[in-house]
């Protein structure tokens, strides 16, 4: 099969973010990493495009996304003081949706910088 | 920024001529660092690259990083504070006492050494990572090296700057400080925003108890947080947003299974001297991204009946 080569992607690994890498894949996974370090290689090599989860569990059965978040959101709406965190291996733009989610349930946002 | 004294990887790139990392491990932590952005690089002011450099490792034990170092300061465990006050006192040619110095390890020659060449310098930086911030003293020293960097610049030109770890941890602080006007750890329980680590970060909220509800994203603190804190994680409703089925999943009462950020997700990422950098994901994942389930859960929210604090009890008289 034809590989796909993506050039200048970014690996957002760890903090450097580097975004000189030529990534060579097919429609599943990222078979050629080029320029990346050891950790890139493997952070890049150990994610794929393939459906090795369940959508979405609900107390640990299996579950379709649309339940799950009428679930996520029933949680959060009954909570006196729900908590958002982590926020680290995600883009910006789901930051700003989590800070205006946290916002409206009216609970406490936060990072890994806070560890 | 905060108020921190600091730059971008390309004036390092570019200008730095000193160059000391403290409490950290880039051979290993960040491999790249040293080739892309601070030593081998040349730059334009920094013609012959590593030739042109200088760089001094300080932590508390010999790492593969210090076979890239010039000079390597062996600290004794938790004296950084007492180390960093000592070179503020000398960069300013205050006196030292011989027992304070004792404590840290190292000797007078060496700090004396190790002061006056950041001062000679002409474009110097301080990196620091998790071994000066994570450890005694915490936020302390980090305020301590911020500090000297600060008082450097009455000498001459230089920088500090955090060795961040994960991916985007740089961006959830710039993106809180634009929403919030603050960087971690905001209370919005109240309809505006409230800073105070301590209290509303996440370890001591949940050490305490305080929270009724969790949603993690981006993050498995089954993984790395303290086990109390994920006790009761485990106790109230947590939901879970990530690419894989994670320690935190197994203990959650609800996983949702999301694209890969970079690999299979778009978006923007934050590099830890605050440049944002676009993503490229080379593949298409069939699960949704973070971003449009967040969106969604948010939709479903909105739909509920706006939360009303119940009627105060009338007045007895």
């Amino acid at each position: 099969m034809e590989l796909t080569i993506t050039k200048n992607a970014t690996c957002t690994f760890c903090g450097c973010v580097c975004d000189d890498i030529e990534l060579h894949s097919d429609a599943e996974r990222i078979v050629e990493t080029k320029r990346a370090c050891i950790l890139g290689e493997s952070w890049f090599r150990n994610h794929t495009a393939e459906r090795l989860y369940p959508d979405a569990l609900i107390d640990g059965k299996p579950a379709t996304v649309d339940e799950a978040v009428e679930a996520a959101a029933e949680y959060l709406y009954n909570a006196h003081l729900p908590l958002v965190y982590g926020l680290s291996n995600v883009t910006c733009e789901t930051q700003r949706e989590a800070v205006a989610l946290t916002e409206m349930i009216g609970g406490v946002v936060d990072s890994h910088t806070s560890l | 920024m905060g108020g921190k004294v600091t730059c971008t990887l390309g004036e390092v790139k570019n200008r730095a001529d000193l160059i000391v990392y403290w409490g950290g491990n880039p051979a290993e932590c960040h491999p790249r660092h040293f080739t892309k952005y601070t030593l081998t690089q040349k730059g334009k002011f920094i013609p012959k690259g590593r030739k042109d450099r200088t760089m001094i490792l300080v932590d508390i034990r010999e790492t593969p990083s210090a076979k890239a170092a010039d000079i390597f300061l062996q600290v004794r465990p938790n004296k950084d504070f007492e180390m960093l006050s000592i070179l503020r006192a000398l960069i300013k040619g205050q006196r030292v006492h011989a027992e304070r110095v004792a404590e840290t390890g190292l000797t007078l020659e060496q700090l004396t050494d190790f002061a006056e060449r950041m001062k000679k310098a002409r474009f110097g930086v301080l990196f620091f990572g998790m071994g000066l911030s994570m450890t005694r003293g915490k936020h302390m020293n980090s305020a301590a090296l911020l500090s000297l960097a600060a008082e450097l610049n009455a000498f001459t030109k230089f920088v500090a700057m955090p060795m961040r770890g994960h991916g985007n941890v740089t961006g959830g602080d710039v993106i809180m400080r634009w929403t919030t006007g603050y960087p971690f750890g905001v209370n919005l329980s109240r309809g505006y925003p409230r800073f105070n680590p301590g209290e509303f970060s996440t370890v001591d909220l949940l050490l305490r108890g305080d929270n009724d509800a969790a949603l993690i994203l981006g993050a498995d603190p089954g993984a790395t947080m303290p086990q109390p804190a994920i006790d009761h994680l485990a106790r109230i409703p947590t939901i879970v947003l990530d690419p894989k089925v994670t320690h935190t999943s197994r203990l959650s009462r609800v996983h949702i299974t999301t694209a890969a950020t970079g690999i299979s997700a778009p978006g923007t990422v934050y590099r830890m001297d605050e440049i944002p950098l676009p993503l490229r994901p080379p593949l298409k994942s069939p699960y949704p991204t973070d971003e449009e389930v967040v969106r969604r859960i948010y939709k479903a929210v909105a739909k509920k009946p706006m939360w009303l604090p119940p009627e105060e009890p009338a007045a007895k008289g």
